[in-house]
């Protein structure tokens, strides 16, 4: 944030700027993509495409949680949306609980899992911390083959079409679309309140310098297991939606590094890391990109939207670190306030 | 008894590949500290590459690495120079860019093989050799000397010759090093140049030993990261070292316990490891900091 920005808020609101501010610029992001969707009512197509969008929209939201704010770059969230999922699948086949009540036990059992992974991982930093998630992501897609009775092994579940609201199971796109839309919701508003409370402004501080921090008198670890129960419970709870939506699926999917622990970060990467609507930025660019690139050279040419994301990352990483919304602050601010900005 | 022996033998085979594939990551990531995702596509397209020196000049893949690693020599160059330079000191980014890389990689060659899984032949490959009750094949066997012999070399050159020393100078301190008088940009260029082609030669004396597919990279990068970080970072005799730990706990695990858990196992203890002892098991306390630190 330029300094004139940063005075120009400060004077507004004659101090910090709180969830009351944040709120009415959430709402009118969801308001214009709500309008979106009432605009391609009729097209299942595109339909499609947007319910997927806000889904992952809503997923790297949630791993901007801990992963923006407060830095810890978990590249092993798909373990979390594996337990939501396998959570929900369980509960609806086993013992007939709607969808919409597995969400809650399915969020917390993810939150729970977070914090016990989380409490020893958390003493590494940086590149090590990414690899051990990584490495946490392949024990538990072992453990998830090999307790087949919970998951269904390798050929993973099923979930059988019965249309109705208690199911969570539609016949048309549209109203997927808004389940999404209220999933992408939720995580907006739940990452503009973390983000303008107590616990917020501690994950930054841990972020930009953990010792200086806990000189500060701030609890480190006891922050960053906050932050990362709260996007596990967010993950978890993508996890159910999507198992709703596509209504199969194996744990190599769910546990999948490359199509959702892996994407989730890149998404908030190239959206901007530690902004609110970053992560949705990225998903409404990286997602309709992608299903059009696979439905054009997917046939010619196996594999070319990945190529084509891979470029993505590598020039993001290389030239748009603080992603699309570092971009657009830094054309925003004077000439002058570039520098600062920029980095 | 026997039974026992043929799983201690076929660990050590498997660590023997290990401890190959890892070479490489070793230098690149245990010395010069880059975090490189994209050390396991190296190591596929070397085995790519040995196939194409097979239809192109009838080459054994045994003889290939002497096209096949200067060629990813210079692929490693030009990946450092164009997109690991402008990303020194800020390992965050480098795994992002090295996973874009990754991408790259694995789907054009993809694009180019159209999924078609290829294979390479060598006379070496139908042989086994039988040691008392232990049968083992012999490309298996070259696997574990290569990685012998190459650990060896490698760690001698780190130690004793000049570039050697430039390059273990500059990982611990950039400014020090660059006062001394060492072009830094082109020994951090070289050291990655050389991760890389060593993980070309991994590929080409790998390639006898599986079929090949452009996803094979995910396969090694896991247990590479593990067998360098497990050995102790900096220390090429303990990734050597590592190599086999690795091995051994995956054939051990898979036979004593259940197949399905081998990966869990095997990960529940590198995850133990870098916990209660981030500089590994041969490294210097405190080593997994050097090289992370800000510099300038």
């Amino acid at each position: 944030m330029s300094n004139r920005e940063q005075r120009l808020a400060w004077r507004k609101t004659g101090g910090v700027k709180t969830l009351r501010h944040e709120l009415p610029v959430t709402f009118g992001a969801l308001a214009a993509l709500g309008a979106l969707v009432a605009a391609m009512s009729g097209d299942s197509f595109t339909l499609n495409i947007l319910a997927s969008t806000f889904l992952f929209a809503g997923l790297a939201t949630a791993w901007n949680v801990i992963g923006g704010l407060g830095g810890q770059f978990s590249l092993g969230h798909s373990v979390f949306f594996a337990i939501g999922a396998f959570t929900v699948s369980n509960l609806y086949l086993g013992l007939q609980v709607s969808p919409w009540l597995a969400l809650l036990p399915a969020a917390l059992l993810s939150a729970v899992l977070g914090v016990l992974i989380s409490w020893p991982v958390f003493r590494l930093r940086g590149p090590f911390f990414a690899i051990a998630t990584m490495a946490m992501t392949e024990v538990l897609l072992s453990l998830s083959l090999y307790f087949d009775r919970f998951t269904g092994g390798s050929r993973g579940v099923s979930i059988p079409f019965r249309a109705g609201l208690q199911n969570m199971i539609f016949r048309d796109r549209l109203s997927y679309a808004l389940l999404m839309l209220g999933f992408l919701a939720v995580c907006l508003v739940v990452m503009a309140a973390v983000t303008r409370s107590r616990l917020g402004y501690s994950l930054q501080a841990v972020r930009d310098n953990e010792d200086a921090a806990a000189a500060a008198g701030i609890d480190v670890l006891r922050t960053k297991l906050a932050g990362m129960a709260i996007s596990a419970a967010l993950t978890g709870m993508g996890g159910v939606l999507y198992i709703m939506y596509v209504r199969v699926a194996d744990p190599p999917t769910l546990f999948s590094l490359f199509d959702i622990g892996v994407k989730m970060a890149l998404i908030a990467l190239i959206g901007g890391i530690g902004t609110i609507y970053g992560p949705m930025l990225g998903a409404l660019l990286i997602i309709p990109l992608e299903s059009w690139l696979r439905a054009e050279l997917g046939g010619s040419i196996p594999g070319a939207n990945l190529i084509v994301l891979g470029f993505i990352l590598m020039l993001t990483a290389l030239f748009l670190r603080r992603g699309i919304v570092g971009g657009l602050k830094r054309l925003w601010s004077r000439p002058g306030a570039a520098k600062g900005a920029g980095r | 008894m026997a039974e026992f022996l043929n799983i201690v033998a076929i660990g050590l085979l498997l660590g023997g590949i290990y401890s190959l594939v890892s070479v490489g990551l070793n230098l690149i990531f245990g010395v010069i500290r880059i975090v490189n995702f994209a050390q396991g596509e190296f190591v596929m397209l070397g085995m790519y590459g040995a196939f194409a020196a097979q239809v192109a000049m009838g080459m054994d893949p045994y003889i290939a690495p002497v096209v096949v690693a200067p060629a990813l020599f210079a692929l490693g160059c030009v990946v450092y120079w164009i997109l690991l330079r402008p990303l020194q000191g800020e390992p965050m980014m480098q795994v992002f860019a090295t996973f874009g890389l990754l991408m790259v990689l694995e789907n054009v060659v993809l694009a180019l093989t159209r999924g078609v899984s290829l294979s390479v032949n060598s006379a070496a490959a139908q042989i086994s050799m039988s040691l008392g009750p232990v049968q083992m094949p012999l490309a298996r066997i070259l696997v574990l000397v290569a990685a012998t012999v190459v650990a060896g070399a490698l760690g001698w050159w780190l130690r004793v010759t000049l570039p050697g020393k430039a390059i273990r100078a500059v990982a611990q301190d950039r400014k020090a090093a660059r006062l001394m008088g060492i072009n830094v940009e082109r020994m951090y260029m070289v050291s990655f140049g050389v991760g890389a082609a060593l993980a070309g030669l991994a590929g080409c004396l790998l390639a006898p030993l599986y079929s090949m597919s452009p996803q094979i990279g995910m396969n090694f990068i896991m247990p590479a990261f593990a067998v360098v970080v497990l050995g102790g970072l900096g220390s090429v005799a303990g990734a050597y070292v590592g190599g086999f730990i690795v091995g051994l706990t995956e054939a051990l695990a898979g036979f004593y316990l259940d197949p399905a858990l081998k990966h869990a196992v095997l990960f529940l203890v590198f995850i133990a490891v870098l916990i209660i002892r981030p500089a590994g098991l041969f490294g210097v306390a405190g080593a997994e900091e050097v090289g992370l630190r800000e510099q300038s």
